[in-house]
C-alpha cells in the first residue's frame, strides 16, 4: 500500500503576485526529500497544498494508491500529515498533544498510551509529559510536533522549516530524528528548509525552488 | 449612628444568625441568575462559535450588533419582556409575568450578548492556529470545532463569569418583570431598592455589602481563570 | 432567542414555590412602604389560605397592570381613575376600604407662610407666589393626582417654573428630595409618619385638614369578562374580607412603630 503524491501544473497566487507557477513534480513512495530556497520562494505555500490545508489556482494534487488516484477526503488526509512552523500547540499537557491525533482516530486509550509514550521516548520528551505544552522551549516545541505527526504513522510526513528558530542543540536532535526515521523507512519525509548544507546532509534527494518552479536536483 | 456603620453591624448580625428569609433571598437571586446564566450559555456559546468559525451574510453587522446589546439597557430588556409576557402581550397566555420564569428570560436576553460576543473574541483569538493544527492531525471539520472551543474554554469562561456578575448585579429588568413581590420575585437587588425606599438603610446597606462580597468572589474566580489562561497568549 | 423563551418556563418551574392559591394584587408604593400589606395579609392568608402577591408601583401603573390583566385586584387611592377604569369596563366590584388624608410638608421655618391659611389651594398658590421650591412625584400616582387637582383649583399651572421640581419617584424618596432641597411636598399621612424618623427629615407638617385632602382606598378585580384568567373567586374572597367587619377591624389595629394609626377604615357595603 504504498503512497505516491504527484503535482500537476499547480500555480498560486496572493494579492495578485505569483507564488508558485505551474509546478510539477512526484514523490514516489519512501526516503528523505528536501525542498530548498530562500525565505518567501513559496516553499511553505507549495507544502500546504501538497498537504490539502490550501487549494491551487490552478492545477491538480493527485495521490495515489496502487495506481488509483484517491479521493481528497478524511481517510486521505488521516493518511498523511504537516508540522507547521510555530506547531501549534494545545493548551494542555504534553501527552494529551501528542495523543490528540490518535484520540480522533477513536484509537483505544490502552493502544493510545503505548503509541504516546513510545513516540515522547522516541523524540526525547518523556520526561516532560506532564507539562503543559505551552511552557516548552521553541526547540522542545518542535520536536513536540514532529512527535504529534509520527504517532499516527503517517504515509507521509511534511515538515516546514523544522529547524528554523532553534538552537543548535535542538537542530541536533531533530536532525538525528529525521535521520532515524530515515533509517526505519517507514514514512516518506518532505522537508523544507533554508539552510542548504545542512539540508543536503540529510537528504535522499534535493528539489530546489527558484521563480516559483521546482528543479529536481536529483537522487543525491 | 451612622447608616453606614450601623449596616456594617446589621450585615455581620444578618450572617451569622443565618436569617432565613435573608438567606432565601439570596438563593432565589442565585437560582433566577444562574438559570438564566445556563440558558444564555446555552444558546451563546454556539452563537459565538458560529460567529467566530462560519462564514455567512451579515456577519459582521451581527458582530457588531452583538458586541452593541452587551450594553443593553436592563430597563429597555425590562420593558420589552414585560409588553411581551404580559397577559395583553403576544406570549400573554403562558402567563408568566412576575413569575421567577419572567426573571429568567430577561436576565437571559441580557446575559446572551456577554455569552456570545466574549465566547466570539476567544474562539477567533485561537481558531486559525488550532484549526489547521487539528486539521493536520486528522480532525474532522466538528472535531476541530470541539478543539478550538476546548482551547478557547478559559476566555469563554471568562465571558460566562463576566455575564453573571452582570445579572446578579442588575435591578432595572427583574424589578419590571418580577414585580418584587414578597417571598417570591424578590431578589437582593430589588430588596435593596425596596428597603432604601422603606428607609431601613441599615438592611439595605447589610444586603448591598453581601452582593458586593458575591461580585467580589466572582470577580477573584474571574482573576484566577484569566490567569491560568494567560499562557494561551504566549502563544 | 425564541426557543429560549420556550424553554424556560420548564426549566424555572421549580422555581416557583407551590401553592393551592394565590392572587396578584397591583398597589401602590405608599401603602406597601408603610408596612401596612406585611401587617394585614398574614392574617388574611391564615384565614383563607390564600396567599396574595403585591407588585407595589404607583397608582396609574397599578390601574394600567390591570388593564392589561396582569394582576387579579387593584388597590389604590385615586377614587376618580377607579370609577372611570370601572366604567370602561375594565375592573368590577369596587368598594371603598379605608382613608387617611394628605399634609403639606415644608421646611420648619416655613418660607412661604402657609401654616394658618384656610385652604390647601391657598397654600399652593402662597409657594407658588413665594416661589418656594416644590417637589411633584410626577409618576401619575395617586398623590400626584391629588396634587395636579389642588393646583386646577388654585388656577396655577405649575410646570417649568423653576421652582416646580417633577422627580418621577416614590412617595419616600421624594419626600427625601423635598427634605434635601428644604422644599414643600404633598405626602400621604402614613408614609410621613412611618418615615419622618427613619429619615431624619428636618420637616414639619405646615397645613392639614382641607376636606380637598381626604385620601381614599379602594379596591376593585380585574373584570374576568375581559382577562378569563382571573382568580375571581379568590379575589372576591380578598375583598368582601377587606370590607368585612374583620378585615376593618385589622385595619384599624395597624399602627406605626409610635403608635400612630396610619389608615382609618370606612367600607360600608
Amino acid at each position: 500500500m504504498s503512497l505516491r503524491l504527484n503535482v500537476l501544473n499547480i500555480s498560486k497566487s496572493f494579492n495578485g503576485k505569483a507564488i508558485l507557477k505551474e509546478c510539477s513534480v512526484s514523490f514516489d513512495s519512501g526516503g528523505v526529500h528536501v525542498l530548498m530556497g530562500p525565505n518567501g520562494s513559496g516553499k511553505s505555500t507549495f507544502l500546504r497544498i501538497c498537504a490539502l490545508l490550501e487549494r491551487p489556482d490552478k492545477g491538480e494534487v493527485r495521490y495515489v494508491s496502487e495506481s488509483a488516484t484517491l479521493e481528497k477526503d478524511i481517510s486521505l488526509k488521516r493518511r498523511i500529515t504537516l508540522v507547521l512552523p510555530g506547531v501549534g500547540v494545545f493548551n494542555t499537557t504534553v501527552f494529551e498533544n501528542v495523543a490528540y491525533g490518535l484520540q480522533m482516530r477513536g484509537v483505544k486509550k490502552k493502544e493510545i498510551e503505548e503509541k504516546t509514550l513510545r513516540v515522547l521516548e522516541f523524540v526525547g520528551l518523556t520526561h516532560k509529559r506532564d507539562h503543559n505544552a505551552l511552557v516548552l522551549s521553541s526547540g522542545e516545541i518542535q520536536r513536540l510536533g514532529i512527535a504529534r505527526a509520527l504517532v499516527i504513522e503517517p504515509e507521509i510526513l511534511f515538515l516546514d522549516e523544522p529547524t528554523a528558530y532553534i538552537d543548535q542543540e535542538n537542530t541536533e536532535i531533530i536532525e538525528d530524528i529525521i535521520l532515524n526515521m530515515k533509517k526505519q523507512g517507514r514514512s516518506t519525509v518532505i522537508i523544507t528548509t533554508h539552510y542548504m548544507e545542512r539540508g543536503a546532509r540529510l537528504a535522499d534527494r534535493v528539489l530546489i525552488i527558484q521563480d516559483g518552479q521546482i528543479i529536481d536536483k536529483k537522487s543525491v | 449612628m451612622n447608616p453606614i456603620l450601623t449596616g456594617f453591624k446589621e450585615a455581620l448580625t444578618l450572617i451569622f444568625n443565618l436569617d432565613r428569609e435573608l438567606l432565601s433571598i439570596i438563593s432565589l437571586s442565585l437560582m433566577v441568575s444562574g438559570t438564566a446564566l445556563v440558558l444564555a450559555t446555552a444558546a451563546g456559546l454556539p452563537m459565538g462559535a458560529f460567529m467566530g468559525l462560519k462564514k455567512f451574510p451579515f456577519r459582521g453587522v451581527i458582530i457588531s450588533l452583538m458586541n452593541t446589546f452587551m450594553g443593553l439597557p436592563p430597563v429597555v430588556v425590562g420593558l420589552f419582556v414585560y409588553l411581551i409576557l404580559s397577559r395583553s402581550g403576544p406570549l400573554g397566555f403562558m402567563g408568566l409575568l412576575y413569575s421567577p420564569s419572567a426573571m429568567v428570560i430577561a436576565q437571559c436576553i441580557l446575559a446572551f450578548p456577554i455569552v456570545s460576543s466574549l465566547s466570539h473574541a476567544a474562539i477567533v483569538h485561537v481558531a486559525p492556529v488550532i484549526r489547521q493544527a487539528s486539521m493536520t492531525l486528522g480532525a474532522t471539520p466538528f472535531q476541530v470545532t470541539l478543539n478550538i472551543m476546548r482551547e478557547a474554554r478559559y476566555g469563554i469562561m471568562s465571558g460566562v463569569i463576566a455575564a453573571f456578575g452582570r445579572v446578579m448585579a442588575e435591578v432595572g429588568a427583574i424589578l419590571i418583570v418580577g414585580g418584587n413581590i414578597a417571598g417570591y420575585t424578590r431578589v437582593m437587588t430589588t430588596t435593596i431598592a425596596l428597603e432604601t425606599d422603606k428607609g431601613n438603610f441599615e438592611l439595605a446597606i447589610a444586603l448591598g455589602i453581601m452582593l458586593l462580597s458575591l461580585s467580589l468572589l466572582i470577580n477573584m474566580f474571574l482573576y484566577v481563570i484569566q490567569k491560568k489562561g494567560m499562557v494561551t497568549i504566549v502563544r | 432567542m425564541l426557543f429560549l423563551v420556550l424553554i424556560v418556563p420548564v426549566s424555572a418551574q421549580q422555581l416557583e414555590t407551590t401553592s393551592a392559591e394565590r392572587i396578584r394584587c397591583a398597589s401602590t408604593t405608599s401603602t406597601e412602604n408603610s408596612g401596612f400589606f406585611d401587617y394585614i395579609l398574614p392574617v388574611f392568608e391564615k384565614k383563607t389560605g390564600i396567599r396574595v402577591d403585591v407588585i407595589a408601583v404607583g397608582t396609574g401603573a397599578a390601574i394600567e397592570i390591570g388593564k392589561r390583566g396582569d394582576a387579579d385586584v387593584v388597590f389604590v387611592h385615586a377614587k376618580e381613575q377607579e370609577l372611570k377604569a370601572v366604567k370602561e369596563g375594565f375592573f368590577v366590584y369596587r368598594r371603598d376600604v379605608m382613608y387617611n388624608d394628605f399634609v403639606i410638608v415644608g421646611p420648619d421655618n416655613d418660607p412661604a407662610h402657609i401654616k394658618n391659611v384656610q385652604s390647601v389651594s391657598k397654600a399652593f398658590k402662597h409657594i407658588a407666589e413665594n416661589s418656594s421650591f416644590f417637589v411633584s412625584r410626577g409618576d401619575k400616582s395617586g398623590t400626584h393626582t391629588k396634587e395636579l387637582t389642588i393646583w386646577k383649583i388654585a388656577g396655577i399651572k405649575p410646570r417649568g417654573y423653576t421652582w416646580y421640581l417633577e422627580v418621577g419617584q416614590g412617595m419616600s424618596k421624594t419626600q427625601r428630595i423635598a427634605n434635601e432641597k428644604r422644599a414643600y411636598t404633598l405626602t400621604d399621612r402614613g408614609t410621613w409618619l412611618t418615615l419622618k424618623d427613619k429619615d431624619n427629615l428636618e420637616m414639619m407638617i405646615v397645613f392639614e385638614g382641607d376636606p380637598v385632602l381626604f385620601n381614599q382606598y379602594g379596591v376593585m378585580i380585574v373584570n374576568p369578562e375581559k382577562h378569563p384568567h382571573v382568580k375571581y373567586r379568590e379575589a372576591r374572597k380578598f375583598v368582601d374580607w377587606l370590607v368585612s367587619g374583620e378585615g376593618q377591624k385589622a385595619i384599624s389595629s395597624f399602627k406605626d412603630k409610635h403608635g400612630n394609626q396610619l389608615f382609618i377604615p370606612n367600607a360600608y357595603r
